[in-house]
C-alpha cells in the first residue's frame, strides 16, 4: 500500500526544490521516476502539443485512486481456485476546473469506467461562473482536476463550491500536475482534510503569478 | 551443379536465352513445416545446429542428395539448404567484363568468398540470425541487398568446393562427398545445360575443358578424402537411407524435452518457496525482478481480472489499464539522458529524455493486450510479434512465426535496441525463454531486454532468471504454483492450432486410450500424479475450450463457448484430452478472455 508523504527518489530531481520544501501532511508528490521526469520534460517543452499531457495525468489519477477505500473480496478464478482480492468501494466523480482541467478528463477516463464528470469554471480572479455537477455528488468521492496549482485561488473557489454541494472535505482528492510551494501551503492549510496529489513541485511563482519554470498556460496549450 | 556458364543468363550475348527460367538462386531453399522447438538448453545457451556439408563435381547429384535428406527430415521444422553459389566474391569491373566474355574461372576456389561464407555459416550454426549475400548471375556481381536468415534447425551446405576449405570443414557435423564418374557427370551436364539453360554443346564442352575439368581434378576430387561418407551419384537410394538414419539418430540425441525439464526444476523450488512465503520478490530482492507496488488499485484490478465472472468488456478495460501501469513501471527502468528544454515562459528546464531506441515485441496471442497498453504510453513505438505455441505432442514451446522490427533484424542496430517483451502471463517460462533467445540470437543485449507481464509463477522466475540473469522482469503479481490440468477436446474437429496451447498457457495432447501412461518416457508419469490432479473432478472449467483457438491468431472463430469440465473420468463425446500447465490461482486464458466474447 502506498502511503502519503513518502517520497522515494530514483534520480536527483533536477530543476526542482521538492526535497527542500516542507510539505503539509495532506500533500503527496509522485515518485520522481525516470518515466515521470522524461514525461515532464516533454510537457514543459514549449514545442509540445496538448496530446502528450494525458500520460502524466493518468499517473496522477492512478495514484489518486489508491486513496479510495477497498474492501476484501474473494473471487473464483477460471482455474477454479479462490483468490483473496479486494473490491473498490465508493463511487467517484471527476470534476474538472475549466478550461485547463478539461484536458485531464481523458486521463481519468482511461482509469475509471463511466466516471461522472462535472464542470467548474475558473477565471484569473477566483469567481464562480458556471458549475455543472452531478446531482448525487454529495455521496461520491470527488477527483478534482486542475493541472496547475499556482496561487491556489481558483482551486480554493472550486473546493468551496464542492463543499456547498455537500461533498465531504475528506472525500476530495485534488489532482494536480505542477504545483507551487505557495499554492500547496495555502490550499492545505485552508482544507486540512482534503488531499492534494501533485506530480511535481516547482520553484515558485513569478510576478505574474505563473509557476516557474512551469509549463505556461495549460488551458491555452 | 555449381559450375555454371557465366554467360547463361546474359541476354545481350545470348539473346535466345530465357532469363529466369533457371535461377541458381533457388538452390538456397528453406523448408519450414510447423514451428521450431527449443534450440537451446534450460541454461539458455544455444545447442549448435546440425550442419551437413555436401561436395561433389558439377552435375554429380549433390542437389538430389541434399533434397533427399531434406524430404526425409520432413519432421524437422526448418531445414536450410545453403548453396555455395551465393558466396561468389564481389567482382571488380574488370572481372565482370571477363565474366561476360566467358573467361572468368568460376570453378576455382578463389572465386568464393570463403571468409564471409565461414562467418555466415558460423552464425547459423550457433543459432544466430545472419544476412547472406545475394549473387546475381545476370549481372555477374554480388547485389547490394542481403538475405536475412534465421532459425534453421538443420543446415545443408552444398557446392563443389564445400569440402575444400578447412575453415568450412571445421563447421560440419557430417561431411558427404557425392562421387560420380566423369563421363556420367559430363553427360548429365550437357543434357541439363542444353535443356534448362538453352546452351549449345560446343559451348558446354569448351567451358568443361577449360575450367570444369581442371577444377574437378585439382580441387574437387581431392577434397573427397575429407568426407565422412562417399555417396554414389546414381542408384544411391540405399546410401541416402543410411545417411538419413544416421542424421536422424544424431538429431534425436540433441532434441530437448524442454518444458518438462523446466517445470520439474521449477516445481521443487516453488514448493519450497510457497511454504516459506507467499509473495516475495523473485530471487530474494533481486533488482532484475520488479514486482509492482501492491497498491489498493492494483489489487482491485487483479481481483477483477482473476474473477471468472468478469465480463469481457470489463476484462478488456482493466487489462488495458493494468498493461499501462506495467509499461509505465518498465519505462522507469530505461536509461535517460539529461535534456534541457525551454518552457513557454522562456525559462530553461533541465529534464530527462528517454532513450528512444525502444521497441515492443508481443508474444502472441496473449501478449496482444499488452501492445495496447504500450501504444497508449508511446504512440509511435515499433511493435513486433512472435507466435509461440506449445507442441501438442511434447508440450514444448514452438516458434511458429517471428515478425521483428527492422532495428532488430539488422546487426548494425540490434546491439543498442531496448526491447520490451510483452506477454500477459508467464507459467513455465518456456515461451519467455524462447522469445528472449530469439532476441539474443539477433544480437540484442540481455541487459536491454525487459519482460513485462501481469502474472508470473515462481518456477518461471527461477527458470528465466537462471538462464538469463540480466533480463529484467516487471510483473503485477507472482503466483506460487503451476497446476496441471486436463482439458477434454474432440479430436474429430481438430486443427493444428486447436491442441496447441499458446505461449505459456502450455497444452499437451493426450490420447484418451492412454490417459494414465502418456508417453513412454519415464518422467511423464510424475505429472500424471501431479498436484493438479486431485481437483480434477470438481473443476468445472471456466477456462474456455481450447477448441476455440485458431492457429491463425487474426481469425479467431468461436465454436462453442460452453464451459467444460476438467474431469478425466468424463468420456461421453470426448475422446481425447489436453494437458495444460496453468498458473494457479491465475486468471485463466488471458488471450481468450480478451479476444473471445
Amino acid at each position: 500500500m502506498s502511503s502519503p508523504n513518502v517520497i522515494t527518489t530514483c534520480l536527483p530531481a533536477s530543476g526542482s526544490n521538492v526535497h527542500k520544501v516542507e510539505l503539509p501532511e495532506n500533500a503527496l508528490v509522485l515518485s520522481p521516476t525516470r518515466q515521470l521526469q522524461s514525461l515532464l520534460t516533454i510537457i514543459r517543452d514549449e514545442k509540445t502539443q496538448r496530446g502528450d499531457f494525458v500520460l502524466i495525468i493518468r499517473l496522477l489519477v492512478e495514484e489518486g485512486l489508491n486513496h479510495l477505500p477497498v474492501i476484501d473480496k474473494k473471487v473464483t478464478t477460471p482455474t477454479g481456485k479462490v483468490y483473496d482480492g479486494v473490491a473498490f468501494q465508493g463511487r467517484i466523480c471527476g470534476v474538472s476546473i475549466m478550461r485547463a482541467g478539461e484536458a485531464m478528463e481523458a486521463g481519468l477516463r482511461d482509469c475509471c469506467r463511466s466516471v461522472r464528470i462535472g464542470k467548474d469554471e475558473e477565471t484569473y480572479q477566483p469567481k464562480l461562473f458556471y458549475a455543472k455537477l452531478p446531482d448525487d455528488i454529495a455521496k461520491r468521492y470527488v477527483l478534482l482536476l486542475d493541472p496547475m496549482l499556482a496561487t491556489g485561488g481558483s482551486c480554493i473557489k472550486a473546493i468551496e463550491v464542492l463543499l456547498e454541494h455537500g461533498v465531504e472535505e475528506e472525500k476530495i482528492l485534488f489532482l494536480n500536475l505542477i504545483a507551487s510551494p505557495e499554492g500547496i501551503q495555502k490550499v492545505c492549510t485552508r482544507f486540512p482534510k482534503l488531499r492534494i496529489i501533485t506530480a511535481w513541485v516547482d520553484e515558485g511563482l513569478d510576478n505574474n503569478s505563473y509557476i516557474v519554470p512551469g509549463l505556461g498556460d495549460f488551458g491555452d496549450r | 551443379m555449381s559450375s555454371h556458364d557465366p554467360n547463361h543468363l546474359h541476354p545481350a550475348v545470348k539473346p535466345q536465352l530465357q532469363p529466369g527460367k533457371y535461377s541458381p538462386k533457388s538452390k538456397n531453399m528453406v523448408m519450414a513445416s510447423h514451428g521450431r522447438a527449443p534450440w537451446y538448453g534450460p541454461d539458455g545457451k544455444n545447442v549448435e545446429t546440425y550442419v551437413i556439408g555436401i561436395a561433389g563435381g558439377s552435375a554429380s547429384g549433390k542437389t538430389s542428395v541434399a533434397r533427399a535428406i531434406l524430404s526425409a527430415l520432413n519432421y524437422v521444422p526448418t531445414v536450410l539448404i545453403l548453396s555455395q553459389d551465393s558466396f561468389y566474391c564481389a567482382h571488380t569491373p574488370e572481372q565482370v567484363e571477363t565474366a561476360f566474355n566467358n573467361d572468368f574461372d568460376f570453378d576455382h576456389p578463389d572465386a568464393i568468398d570463403t571468409p564471409l561464407f565461414v562467418k555466415c555459416l558460423l552464425d547459423l550454426k550457433q543459432g544466430k540470425a545472419t544476412e547472406i549475400p545475394i549473387y546475381s548471375f545476370v549481372h555477374h556481381q554480388r547485389m547490394p541487398e542481403k538475405k536475412y536468415i534465421y532459425g534453421a534447425s538443420v543446415i545443408i551446405v552444398e557446392g563443389i568446393m564445400a569440402l575444400q576449405s578447412p575453415e568450412l570443414r571445421a563447421l560440419y557435423d557430417l561431411k558427404v562427398f557425392v562421387n560420380c564418374d566423369s563421363d556420367l557427370m559430363l553427360a548429365r551436364r550437357i543434357k541439363r545445360d542444353v535443356k534448362e539453360r538453352g546452351r549449345d554443346v560446343d559451348g558446354i564442352l569448351d567451358q568443361y575443358l577449360r575450367f570444369v575439368k581442371n577444377s574437378y581434378d585439382n580441387f574437387v576430387q581431392p577434397s573427397s578424402r575429407h568426407a565422412d561418407i562417399i555417396v554414389p551419384g546414381s542408384s544411391n537410394q540405399l546410401a541416402i537411407e543410411l545417411l538419413v538414419t544416421h542424421v536422424k539418430r544424431q538429431l534425436d540425441t540433441r532434441s530437448l524435452r524442454f518444458r518438462r525439464m523446466l517445470a520439474e526444476a521449477g516445481e521443487e523450488k516453488a514448493k519450497a518457496r510457497s511454504r516459506s512465503s507467499t509473495l516475495v520478490d523473485g530471487e530474494g530482492g533481486d533488482d532484475n525482478v520488479v514486482l509492482l507496488e501492491q497498491t489498493n488499485q492494483l489489487l482491485g484490478i487483479m481481483t477483477i481480472l482473476r474473477d471468472k465472472t468478469t465480463d469481457r468488456g470489463e476484462f478488456i478495460f482493466h487489462a488495458d489499464r493494468l498493461s499501462t501501469i506495467v509499461v509505465e513501471r518498465a519505462l522507469s527502468l530505461i536509461p535517460c539522458q539529461p535534456k534541457t528544454v525551454k518552457t513557454p515562459l522562456g525559462i530553461d528546464y533541465e529534464g530527462l529524455a528517454r532513450d528512444d531506441r525502444l521497441v515492443g515485441i508481443s508474444i502472441l496471442r496473449s501478449g496482444g493486450p499488452f501492445s495496447h497498453g504500450l501504444r497508449r504510453v508511446i504512440r509511435d513505438v515499433p511493435i513486433g510479434a512472435m507466435l509461440i505455441q506449445s507442441d501438442p505432442r511434447t508440450g514444448e514451446p514452438l516458434l511458429l512465426k517471428s515478425d521483428l522490427p527492422s532495428s532488430i533484424k539488422s546487426r548494425d542496430t540490434s546491439g543498442e535496441v531496448k526491447v520490451l517483451l510483452l506477454d500477459s502471463q508467464m507459467g513455465t517460462g518456456a515461451a519467455a525463454m524462447m522469445a528472449i533467445r530469439v532476441l539474443l540470437d539477433h544480437g540484442v543485449k540481455s541487459t536491454n531486454i525487459i519482460f513485462l507481464t501481469y502474472l508470473i509463477t515462481q518456477p518461471a522466475i527461477h527458470s528465466v532468471h537462471r538462464a538469463f540473469p540480466e533480463v529484467k522482469i516487471v510483473t503485477a503479481a507472482i503466483d506460487p504454483e503451476l497446476t496441471e490440468m486436463h482439458i477434454p477436446y474432440n479430436p474429430d474437429s481438430l486443427q493444428l492450432g486447436d491442441v496447441a496451447g499458446e505461449a505459456d498457457f502450455a497444452v499437451q495432447h493426450i490420447p484418451k486410450s492412454s490417459t494414465n501412461v502418456v508417453h513412454k518416457n519415464g518422467p511423464e508419469h510424475k505429472y500424471e500424479n501431479g498436484h493438479g490432479q486431485e481437483e480434477g473432478d470438481d473443476l468445472r472449467g471456466a477456462v474456455k475450450s481450447e477448441n476455440e483457438l485458431s492457429f491463425d491468431h487474426f481469425k479467431i472463430h468461436v465454436q462453442d463457448t460452453e464451459e467444460l469440465k476438467f474431469s478425466r473420468s468424463r468420456s461421453k463425446g470426448v475422446e481425447s484430452e489436453k494437458r495444460a500447465w496453468v498458473i494457479s490461482p491465475g486468471m485463466g486464458h488471458i488471450g481468450d478472455r480478451y479476444y473471445i466474447s
